[in-house]
């Protein structure tokens, strides 16, 4: 019965294929206009790609075999007679451009100390026909658009004999065969598991009159046109699968292995993985343009918290559904991947992997904060497809944002990470300490390949971001930057947008010139520290002999300094507290670099607080944002009250054990 | 002392007879964490001193914040934090070396000690409690890294299958045997130690090997008692954690003060009770008619046991 519904709707998949297709007239190649996978009854990208694909995985050697027929159609508007491909699996061989960078940043991710050959990836071209053309296997040369690195195998290109024009197709046939790694930045086996992640040649992207086809470098990620992918995978039996799309098929083979096929509408990448282990939790989340099924693979010692991946899958999917626009997908693959593997925390086109924990407590919110985080890039980059390679931020950073925001809409500002014992911490609490070494060493605004390093990649793109977009709502608003969300998404889903498609959207949407801030936030290195410098409170009479003060009677002069430490420029409250408990509100523009304020009144300055409303995320020190006139000793003597104890615990067990 | 009366419980009333020097050990202990973390409470007051930022550290816990305060250029490298502390922790040890053999001896007297003989067994002692101290780091550091290194291959073993709970299960029951094989080992020099002080052994080679003897004849009482005492230690720990957390209001310093104190305070006095029942058990092994011939014991006005 199952398989009978299946073969149905493969049979419907294809009469869409006949009844709606772009088809090129003369090799009457087309791109499908399926909309098998999506909650429309049109497609909703403009689909370059159709990647048709069969591949077989070899679960003792970790390799597969495929053939891959990729149609490609030609909107560039120009005639083209090269076609760069991404390889990505290349990258993990010792002199590739990946590890080499790996190896020189080295602060984190895989130990690159010796090289391991369980680390070696491969994804080999065995032959490679253009149709009409002939086989051009022979002639496919490796480029290295980036960098002078001979050795790096991660693209290569043809040249075909006769160019496409504009508006035309071309049909490549492509045999392959990969080697997996034992997972690295996300895709390979880890003991009988497999997370097949960048596995399949991959045509660049035509991107502002040139091809856009960056190698694999070790920070940055992936950047590919819409289409359809229709995916046949075999595997043995007895592994439960998970990919992205739909499942159309399933067909057990003589040989003991299975056959699973699957299509996606409108994606511009196919991931998926085999393990025996994984249990399946099925959810359904009813979005705005129809419901979405929700496949989360379960390790089997994380069982329990199935529920927990499910619900906080959900919860984003209201929230982005109502902040943002709708998922219209009809499916959303949670992997729970491999334990002690580097696969999860990533994102692919409808399927997500997270990662946890058989011990991992309630009041630590690191499953809540994976899944939400993979899924809001369902949105910055499976929609609203950036180029990853050259505007990271685009995609991680205002992930990080949407992620701040929505978490801490569920869990609590000061609670969205970590809630547990009487600890707290928040995700604005993690962007700020993730900023922190690393506040002015890059702009946002970069290449992916050419940070200082990792950590100034991971701290500029998704913290520094983050906190500048959060510090923008500051400045025009928390509604008004939520619309302009809502625009930027809704205008530029399932295309390509460039940075200044973003800024622009804001400026539009706010009605403000906003250059002011963007040329420091994302196209600079400014640093934001504001500080109170000094509070000084006398009497007014203090020349009197004999004077005696009052409190509520005796007439002051305060003056209170406030500094511009860093070389941001952003116009700040000030609040200043008196004794009695007037308080006064304080503008500051920020220009100079210091400014100082006069009171004459019955009361002395108490405190002084820059940014009351604690709205300039941005600020690297909020220790000195406020300043009071007398030391509270308290919190340091609470904290050398807990150091203390630690201490004496050291020594005692020191002493317990050796004396 | 009873000779029936179980060893714990032997323990138990020679630590309540003698409360006096877990109180010094105490303020010992306490004096020099203070020395310890003297540079980060100033570090700390420096940066929190006056910003109403510290109010998420004093009316809560917020971790960001702390982890902010520690990366703050002014608070200064983390080592300027945690030096200090280590020195004064092995300065607390080295104390503990110092005077252990005076509180001993005490322990084996039935009345107070006279300060003279207590810092008399102190000075006769302390080289050969540092010699027992070498012995003891040899032979424990041996058997503690050939089971590491055993456990630390099982662990590996247990990480390639897909159980994921089995590697964790291996490290705790493994390191919870090697901490009871090292409990044993301390057991053995803890009797070794109360020989050389009871017995003026000099050799400290034929006090280790009496030690030896005698834990290996009594070897099930005495490490009963060593890991009933540990397990209440444990307790006790726990407990106060969780008084901490259940009844101290997060910015009362007062209150996690005295909860903190009396928590170490306790856990202090579990290390003494065990040092205790070593001697109980020694004296009554003295009393007992043995085989092998023994030494008067000097510095005793009455009988051994009470």
């Amino acid at each position: 019965m199952v398989v009978g519904l299946r073969v149905g709707v493969c049979l419907l998949a294809a009469l869409s294929v006949t009844a709606f297709a772009q088809t090129d007239g003369a090799a009457g190649l087309a791109i499908p206009a399926t909309t098998l996978a999506i909650n429309s009854a049109t497609p909703l990208s403009q689909r370059v790609v159709a990647y048709d694909m069969d591949a077989k995985y070899n679960a003792k050697t970790h390799s597969l075999d495929a053939t891959e027929t990729l149609t490609y159609h030609n909107l560039t508007g120009q005639a083209l007679d090269t076609f760069p491909f991404h390889l990505y699996l290349n990258g993990f061989q010792p002199t590739s451009t990946w590890i080499r960078e790996g190896k020189r940043w080295n602060s984190y991710g895989p130990d690159l100390g010796t090289w391991d050959v369980k680390s070696y990836g491969a994804e080999e071209i065995k032959s490679f026909e253009v149709v009409g053309q002939g086989d051009f296997t022979s002639q496919l040369q490796f480029i290295h658009p980036d960098d002078e690195n001979k050795d790096d195998r991660t693209v290569v290109q043809v040249h075909l004999s006769k160019p496409i024009p504009p508006d035309g197709y071309v049909q490549f046939k492509i045999k392959f065969h990969d080697q997996f790694p034992e997972t690295l930045a996300r895709t390979g086996w880890n003991r009988n598991s497999i997370l097949g992640g960048q596995w399949f040649p991959k045509v660049g992207v035509w991107w502002h009159g040139a091809w856009n086809c960056h190698q694999f470098h070790y920070d940055t990620e992936f950047f590919a046109d819409f289409g359809v992918y229709d995916v046949k995978l075999t595997v043995p039996q007895y592994e439960v699968i998970g990919a992205s799309g739909i499942e159309v098929g399933s067909v057990n083979n003589a040989d003991g292995t299975k056959t699973v096929t699957y299509h996606g509408d409108d994606i511009h990448d196919f991931a998926w993985t085999a393990s025996p282990h994984y249990l399946i939790y099925n959810d359904t989340f009813q979005g705005s343009m129809g419901p979405v099924k929700l496949r989360i693979l379960m390790q089997p010692a994380h069982w329990g918290q199935a529920e927990r991946h499910a619900r906080i899958a959900k919860e984003t999917m209201e929230h982005f559904d109502r902040w943002y626009g709708p998922y219209p997908y009809k499916t959303l693959t949670i992997v729970d991947p491999e334990p002690g593997s580097e696969a999860g925390g990533m994102e692919y086109p409808t399927f997500i992997t997270g990662g946890t924990t058989w011990y991992m407590p309630k009041g630590v919110l690191l499953v809540e904060d994976v899944v939400e985080h993979e899924f809001g890039h369902q949105y910055w980059y499976g929609m609203v497809a950036t180029n990853e390679f050259e505007d990271a931020w685009m995609d991680e950073g205002i992930n990080q944002y949407t992620q701040i925001k929505i978490m801490n809409s569920i869990f609590g500002a000061s609670t969205s990470i970590i809630n547990m014992w009487g600890i707290t911490a928040g995700q604005v609490d993690e962007a700020r300490f993730g900023l922190e070494a690393v506040a002015d060493l890059d702009p946002i605004a970069k290449n992916g390949w050419q940070y200082a390093d990792s950590n100034s990649y991971g701290g500029i793109t998704y913290f520094k971001t983050a906190l500048s977009l959060l510090t923008l709502e500051g400045v025009i608003g928390e509604d008004t930057m939520r619309r302009a969300m809502h625009t930027y998404f809704m205008r530029y889903r399932f295309t390509h947008p460039t940075k200044e498609d973003f800024l622009k959207t804001i400026e539009e949407v706010s009605g403000q010139d906003l250059r002011w801030y963007f040329n420091q936030a994302i196209y600079g290195t400014q640093v934001l520290d504001y500080e109170v410098l000094k509070i000084t409170s006398a009497p007014v009479d203090w020349y009197k002999e004999n004077l005696s003060e009052k409190k509520g009677e005796t007439e002051y002069v305060s003056n209170v300094w406030v500094h511009r430490k860093g070389e941001f420029v952003i116009p700040i409250d000030v609040e200043v507290k008196f004794d009695n408990g007037d308080r006064v509100r304080e503008h500051w523009d920020g220009q100079d670099r210091w400014v100082r304020y006069a009171y004459q009144k019955k009361a002395k300055v108490e405190s002084v607080e820059v940014d009351p409303d604690h709205k300039v995320y941005l600020d690297r020190n909020n220790f000195n944002n406020s300043r009071t006139a007398e030391p509270n000793g308290d919190p340091a003597r609470k904290l050398a009250n807990y150091w203390t104890c630690i201490i004496q615990f050291f020594a005692q067990f020191l002493a317990w054990w050796l004396v | 002392m009873n000779g029936k009366t179980s060893l714990v419980a032997a323990g138990a009333a020679i630590v309540r007879r003698n409360k006096r020097y877990i109180v010094w050990f105490y303020l010992l202990n306490l004096a020099f964490a203070h020395f310890g973390a003297t540079a980060f409470s100033d570090a700390a007051h420096g940066i929190l001193g006056h910003s109403l930022y510290a109010d998420k550290l004093l009316h809560g816990f917020s971790l960001g914040v702390f982890l902010e305060m520690l990366v703050r250029p002014e608070f200064g490298t983390l080592p300027s934090a945690t030096h200090p502390a280590m020195m004064f922790a092995v300065v607390f040890f080295l104390a503990s070396l110092m005077f252990m053999p005076g509180v001993l001896l005490g322990y084996a007297s039935d009345h107070p000690l006279p300060r003279d003989e207590f810092y008399r067994a102190c000075g006769r002692n302390v080289w050969r409690f540092v010699r027992l101290f070498l012995f003891f780091s040899v032979i424990a550091g041996i058997v503690a890294g050939i089971l590491f290194g055993g456990l630390n291959a099982l662990v590996s073993a247990a990480d390639k299958t897909s159980n994921e709970r089995l590697p964790f299960f291996t490290q705790l029951v493994g390191t919870v045997i090697i901490l009871v094989v090292l409990t044993v080992i301390r057991m053995w020099f803890d009797v070794a130690q109360t020989d050389a002080v009871l017995r003026d052994q000099p050799a400290v080679s034929k006090s280790i090997v009496a030690g030896f003897r005698k834990v290996r004849r009594n070897f099930g009482r005495l490490l009963g008692s060593y890991l009933v005492i540990a397990i209440v230690a444990v307790a006790v720990l726990m407990a106060g954690i969780l008084l901490w957390y259940a009844i101290v209001p997060p910015s009362s310093v007062l209150g996690a003060f005295i909860i903190g104190q009396a928590t170490m305070l306790l856990l202090l006095a579990m290390r003494f009770w065990q040092r205790a029942t070593a001697v109980a058990f020694y004296v009554r092994e003295m009393t007992e008619p043995v085989a092998e011939e023994t030494r008067p014991i000097p510095g005793f006005a009455s009988p051994l046991v009470s």
